[in-house]
């Protein structure tokens, strides 16, 4: 069972959220203040830090946890929204959710958020037809029981689309991440690689179901 | 504020007061001056040049000469006087001599004259001595009696010598140039005097210069540094109250600091102490939306929900705003893709349209359209844009998300079917939202306009068409 270190002052929403979190399968070590985080953290898979905190403030916590655990993917929590506030924050967190959140919306991002960082909570993920073990870096079709076999680039692609789950990628954000380097106007390289991608993984190559267009933004794959 | 005093002979107002009075003065006191230099130079360069030479004597000699030589002859024959004179006339070469007998005949010329009578009437004695005692009379004449004064003998011996010989000029010690130097020395003086005025201006147009240039802001948090103060006079009063008025916009920028941090944490604490409350709220109306309700329940907390959410919005925006009209938002401009920032705000957008049914279409060209843009607030005018399609024009099911051309410009077009700004009485929440638009935009010298009727909206960013360093430039990949 993953265990999820969250920061927050506040009784009423910590009691809360730790409810809602074990709900769903996660383990969740709660501290009202952030002076135990870094002892506490190592045994995390994942950090939830409120802003307003008494005493050392919220940034500084994250800050010291990203610090001491590069790895450690945080997720900053805060009732400020002003402009300045998120800028300051996304410096160093790898997300940002604003009070007062949906506790599926937390949830998303809590999932996006371990997914991105190799430490998806389940061993196999079910899309349409086929199952996905990404520790394994396997893909096997139900229907037909065969494992599909993908190219170093294809695997990439797919993993990129599988860690941002149910979010749309521009294809500038894929082939940045995948290639390394900045998309130029009109290069076809990923199109073409997304193509074959298909044919080796919809039932219909024509009309795919797995990997999504969204006519003019980009791809999605969704559960 | 302290104001330095000043003494009157210090200040710029006597120095002037000098100026003016040695302009009065220059007239009646350079030139009599420079007359007296002129003349003390001309001495100084000029050493005499020889010992007085008269070569015949003063006049008052050659006077004493004549009437001595004259008595001499007391008993002299007409031949002795003849030869006196001869001799004399070689002693005075330039001199001419004559001598008239008792019957006022002409004797011995030497030389002879044209205009000498031969025989001296009365009238032409009277007229000959009236000429000759005028003292601009060419020729120094002295007659005397040959005999002596008590005219013991009626003839007369007559010598005339041209003044020229007896003139001072004509032996001047130093010649005549006592004056030669006059021009020069009050061109001098008039130079100098100049050269002082100029300096007198020069030096407070320097000093007026130097505070213009302090005035300047350059210091950093734009406050103008301090200048040094020079003389105590006006404009040193001025340095003075100048850096008086420093020093307090200085301490105002400082308080004016700490009020702004202290605003913030007020802001910052204000924005949790609210939306605590409200997140306790929305997890309690999560709770409870999981209990078995009836259809009434249901909507009651649905509703509840969403107020919650349009609380929440208008606060964030409430915030923003603030942030934005106090000018406190810095912006960091930068050219990039605004397209690219497009799509990427859409596809997050993208799952709330598809859930409330809304159809987007996407038009947008391949081509990069670079502007100069903030990033962060870029995203957020999409935002507060594509929120207000979610909330407002819903009913219309549709967004579009274009590029057109207006005036040789690319412009970024935001349309949906809604029912339009003014008819909707639900655009009350829209009003702070695209205020905050409206301030970013402009921050970004980008125009916004906006089209609405009831069968839709279209709001479209375009440049400034004013600012030419905004141009929307379609550039090519690399």
């Amino acid at each position: 069972m993953l265990s999820i270190l969250y920061i927050e002052d506040d009784a009423d929403i910590g009691a809360w959220v730790r409810r809602d979190l074990e709900s769903r399968g996660y383990k969740v070590v709660w501290l009202t203040n952030g002076e135990r985080a870094v002892e506490e953290a190592a045994a995390c898979g994942l950090a939830i830090v409120d802003v307003m905190l008494p005493g050392l403030d919220g940034f500084t916590v994250g800050q010291r946890l990203k610090q001491r655990y590069p790895q450690l993917p945080i997720l900053m929590l805060s009732a400020r929204t002003a402009i300045d506030d998120k800028l300051a924050g996304l410096r160093f967190a790898d997300d940002y959710v604003t009070k007062p959140f949906h506790p599926d919306e937390l949830a998303a991002r809590i999932e996006a958020l371990l997914r991105r960082t190799g430490q998806a909570p389940g061993d196999m993920l079910e899309l349409n037809h086929l199952c996905v073990y990404e520790r394994e870096n396997r893909i096997v079709n139900r229907e037909t029981g065969e494992e599909i076999t993908l190219t170093g680039k294809q695997h990439q692609i797919f993993r990129y689309l599988l860690r941002h789950l149910g979010q749309i990628v521009t294809k500038e954000q894929m082939y940045e991440a995948v290639w390394g380097e900045p998309y130029i106007e009109g290069d076809k390289t990923l199109m073409v690689h997304i193509r074959y991608l298909r044919e080796k993984l919809e039932r219909d190559p024509a009309n795919p179901q797995v990997i999504e267009t969204i006519r003019g933004i980009g791809y999605r794959v969704k559960r | 504020m302290m104001r330095r005093r000043y003494k009157f002979t210090q200040s710029l107002l006597s120095h002037y007061w000098l100026l003016l009075l040695a302009a009065l003065l220059f007239i009646p006191v350079a030139i009599p001056a420079s007359l007296f230099a002129s003349w003390a130079v001309n001495r100084l360069v000029s050493p005499p040049a020889a010992p007085p030479v008269y070569k015949y004597g003063t006049a008052y000699e050659i006077e004493q000469m004549w009437h001595g030589e004259a008595e001499r002859l007391r008993e002299a024959t007409d031949a002795d006087i003849d030869a006196r004179l001869t001799e004399l006339k070689r002693q005075y070469p330039d001199a001419s001599l004559f001598w008239i007998d008792g019957e006022g005949n002409t004797r011995l010329q030497l030389p002879e004259s044209p205009g000498r009578p031969a025989r001296w009437t009365a009238d032409e004695a009277v007229a000959f001595m009236k000429e000759r005692a005028y003292e601009k009379s060419e020729l120094f004449t002295v007659v005397a009696f040959v005999g002596g004064k008590e005219r013991v003998r009626p003839e007369m011996m007559v010598l005339e010598l041209p003044r020229s010989f007896l003139s001072k000029s004509y032996i001047s010690l130093y010649g005549n140039r006592d004056t030669a130097y006059f021009g020069y020395i009050l061109a001098a003086m008039f130079v100098f005097y100049a050269a002082i005025s100029y300096g007198f201006i020069h030096r407070i147009r320097r000093r007026l210069l130097k505070l213009e240039a302090a005035m300047s802001p350059t210091g950093h948090s734009g406050i103008p540094e301090p200048v040094a103060i020079g003389r105590p006079d006006e404009i040193g009063q001025l340095e003075a109250a100048f850096n008086a008025m420093v020093d307090e916009l200085t301490r105002s920028k400082q308080r004016e600091k700490e009020e702004e941090a202290l605003r913030q944490r007020l802001i910052g604490s204000i924005s949790h102490d609210l939306r605590t409350p409200l997140t306790v709220i929305s997890s309690h109306l999560y709770t409870l939306a999981k209990e078995p309700l009836t259809d009434q329940g249901r909507q009651s907390v649905a509703l509840m929900e969403q107020r919650i959410g349009d609380l929440d919005r208008l606060l964030d925006h409430l915030l923003s705003y603030n942030l934005l009209a106090s000018g406190r938002y810095a912006l960091s401009m930068k050219r990039m893709d605004v397209l690219r920032i497009v799509r990427e705000c859409a596809a997050a957008w993208y799952p709330l349209w598809e859930k409330e049914g809304i159809e987007a279409e996407l038009a947008l060209p391949d081509a990069p359209l670079v502007w100069t843009v903030d990033e962060q607030g870029f995203r957020r005018v999409l935002d507060n844009l594509f929120q207000n399609v979610v909330r407002h024009a819903r009913e219309g099911g549709y967004i579009g998300i274009v590029t057109d051309q207006s005036g040789g410009r690319t412009a970024l077009a935001i349309v949906d079917r809604g029912g339009g700004f003014s008819a909707e009485g639900g655009a009350k929440g829209a009003g702070l939202g695209l205020a905050i638009v409206g301030l970013l935009l402009k921050q970004m010298k980008l125009k916004l306009k906006i089209d609405s009727s009831q069968r839709g909206t279209r709001v479209s960013i375009s440049p400034d068409p004013d600012d030419s360093t905004d141009l929307a430039k379609t550039d090519p990949p690399f």
